[in-house]
């Protein structure tokens, strides 16, 4: 009996009649209904162009205050609610790594429809990979061709970003170097990866540098926003 | 690291380095072993299959236990082996001055003999028997020889409540109290009394290592919390579960003589356990999406508030709390209610609150069916054919009532929309042990003064 990754109460996938009739293979539910009926995705036309959060308007109060690079724009799945702060946690400080499979098929989907050149995880430090085995935002992408076309500039983390609070998170400074050659990106239309837009300070500073090595647009997407 | 919190513990990590006085002394295991198709965590025993659980670098982890703190193919396992470096005393380390009934004497005497020839045994006693004081004598006598004890419940709240009721009755006995949330560190004590997802942490400490509520979740369900309690004990060491409720599977291990079991169908105070009264009542939840409560359960909730009752009032799930105790507030303005579940941050202060009688009625789901104790109350649950409550569950909520001396006796109805094989089974349970109680004279006489 298999049981949900987060809640670990037991799964009864319940086919759908669809699903009998048309003898495809059914993909392996990963977690239960209770724990998916939780999740808050956030539609394409109810979010912000610049930062992919839940918003009215076009853009939001912090794009509109703060915009480096200036025409990046970010797609975000889903909120950073509790179920999904669960399901981090688990997946990355606890380093569950089954847990990446769960949005796999989902970030593949939306992965396609921005038809880059370019699919370009952000990476963990040295450090972190050694620790935890793994990255997390390129497991999210094992369906998806991706380019390692990002290295960190330390080996070791001095501080997480999860531990600072938002005016010393948008003081980091530029945690990334370009990790090919510049004429790769030339042209290009790059998409960044990572799993949570906080502030915007990590995945902004990785638009820049593309942008500067030459990219003719850099776009992301992100699991999460909050 | 103090040597000490090396003893009979076990620690996962690459490394380790200690004074080398203590080096060859060390123990190394592999913190996972590999076969071909399978992993198996050394830690808590359980097995996967490899490729689901394998890292992008060829390492493999445990997805049983991660948290505290995960477990991986290349890391190990370290420990010293518990040396017992607790005084032998002559002394009694014993505080309590409490006397103990006949069928307690025995079965304290009992588990003192499991204490000293190192045995698996289970003590199957009644809700409301007092086995905590049943397990003092033995304890004395396992402190006086300077061996190291493990009290463990799957329960925190049990944890909680047993670990004053120990430091009262052994005030010269340092103990440390470990469960998840803590905030104080771990330290090397002679008395540990710890949840049973703690034990992961051990390895051969206790010389005799206490379960208590052994069929509560987790530890139940979890085979690896089984795998933990054998783990935490000395090979030698003796095992004593505690429960009310045995599982069928705990008492399949009596017949294949894995263990050996002790009975007490008799509370301490020699009352009968209060029966379960069940009243039909038909779509409860949609009398409550109407404001309303089913008339049958608003006659006994009117009659126990005239006679001025205290209660427990226990439902299915979390999102009937907030409903019923709205209407209740309404419909009995003068009526000091809270509410509790699992999640509640406020669980400890309102469960404290009813037991200094601050409250009238805590509305509750089955977190509380055990390990807690209010004097004078009663007990009701609402949608008791709900698959949530088992009959272990229901028999542990009725047990919730009379279980003072003072106070032996109070009501426990069930609402339901009809008997469950659950609540038939909790209900023959009841009157079995108080047949049972009687046949061999353990109640005071059938009229109670």
């Amino acid at each position: 009996m298999t049981e949900c990754l987060l809640c670990h109460r037991p799964l009864l996938p319940q086919l759908t009649l669809w699903q009998v009739l048309n003898f495809q293979p059914v993909e392996d539910e990963l977690l239960c209904q209770t724990c998916v009926g939780q999740l808050e995705p956030i539609p394409v036309d109810q979010a912000c162009t610049g930062c992919g959060r839940l918003c009215a308007k076009k853009y939001c109060s912090d794009c509109l205050r703060w915009q480096t690079p200036p025409n990046f724009k970010n797609r975000a799945l889903f909120r950073y609610n509790d179920i999904l702060k669960q399901y981090i946690s688990q997946y990355k400080f606890y380093g569950d790594y089954r847990l990446k499979n769960v949005f796999q098929t989902q970030i593949k989907r939306e992965v396609e429809r921005f038809d880059a050149d370019l699919v370009i995880p952000i990476p963990v430090n040295p450090a972190t990979l050694q620790q935890r085995g793994f990255n997390q935002v390129a497991g999210l992408l094992e369906k998806v061709e991706t380019t390692d076309g990002l290295a960190t500039r330390e080996l070791v983390k001095r501080q997480p970003q999860s531990e600072k609070n938002r005016q010393q998170r948008l003081q980091t400074e530029q945690p990334f170097v370009i990790n090919l050659a510049s004429e790769k990106f030339n042209k290009k239309r790059v998409l960044i990866v990572d799993d949570i837009y906080t502030t915007g300070r990590t995945i902004r500073h990785a638009a820049t540098l593309l942008q500067n090595a030459g990219a003719s647009e850099v776009m992301g997407l992100t699991l999460a926003h909050g | 690291m103090q040597i000490e919190q090396l003893f009979g513990r076990q620690i996962l990590s690459e490394q380790l380095s200690v004074a080398s006085s203590w080096q060859s002394q060390l123990i190394r295991r592999p913190a996972m072993m590999v076969t071909d198709q399978w992993v198996i965590c050394q830690r808590c025993g359980q097995r996967t299959v490899k490729q689901t659980v394998r890292l992008p670098q060829g390492d493999y982890y445990c997805p049983h236990c991660f948290q505290l703190g995960r477990v991986t193919a290349s890391q190990w396992l370290w420990s010293l082996p518990e040396p017992n470096q607790f005084a032998v005393r002559t002394d009694s380390p014993l505080d309590w001055t409490g006397e103990l009934t006949a069928a307690q004497k025995a079965c304290s005497r009992q588990i003192d003999e499991v204490f000293t020839a190192g045995k698996t045994h289970l003590l199957w006693a009644v809700t409301g028997a007092g086995k905590t004081e049943m397990l003092f004598y033995g304890i004395e006598q396992a402190l006086k020889k300077g061996l190291r004890i493990g009290i463990a419940s799957p329960r925190i709240d049990v944890c909680l409540e047993l670990a004053p009721r120990f430091q009262a009755a052994f005030t010269s006995i340092p103990q440390v109290v470990l469960y998840g949330e803590m905030k104080r560190p771990y330290h090397y004590c002679q008395l540990t009394i710890c949840t049973t997802h703690q034990l992961l942490r051990f390895y051969h400490a206790f010389d005799i290592l206490v379960v208590d509520e052994v069929d509560a979740f987790p530890f139940a369900a979890d085979p690896g919390l089984n795998y933990a309690a054998e783990q935490a004990k000395k090979e030698a060491g003796a095992l004593l579960y505690l429960t009310a409720t045995p599982s069928k599977a705990l008492l399949r291990q009596e017949k294949q003589k894995q263990l050996t079991v002790s009975y007490l169908p008799a509370r301490y105070h020699g009352y009968p356990l209060p029966e379960i009264k069940l009243k039909l009542t038909s779509r409860w939840r949609q009398s409550l999406a109407k404001q309303r409560l089913p008339s049958v359960v608003k006659a006994t909730l009117k009659k126990m508030v005239t006679q001025k009752r205290r209660f427990l009032l226990f439902v299915p799930r979390v999102s009937d709390l907030t409903r019923l105790q709205a209407i209740i507030q309404l419909q009995f303005s003068a009526l000091k209610t809270a509410t509790v579940h699992a999640g509640d941050v406020n669980r400890h202060e309102k469960v404290q609150q009813m037991r200094d009688g601050v409250l009238d009625c805590l509305i509750t789901t089955t977190i509380l069916e055990r390990g807690v104790t209010f004097a004078d109350i009663d007990v009701i649950v609402l949608g008791a054919d709900d698959a949530v409550f088992s009959t272990a569950a229901l028999v542990q909520i009725a047990g919730r009532a009379g279980r003072k001396a003072e106070f032996p006796e109070g009501l426990v109805a069930f609402f339901a929309e009809g008997q469950t094989r659950a609540i038939k089974e909790a209900r023959r349970q009841i009157k079995f042990v108080n047949r049972k109680a009687r046949q061999t004279g353990l109640l005071r006489g059938d009229t109670h003064d």
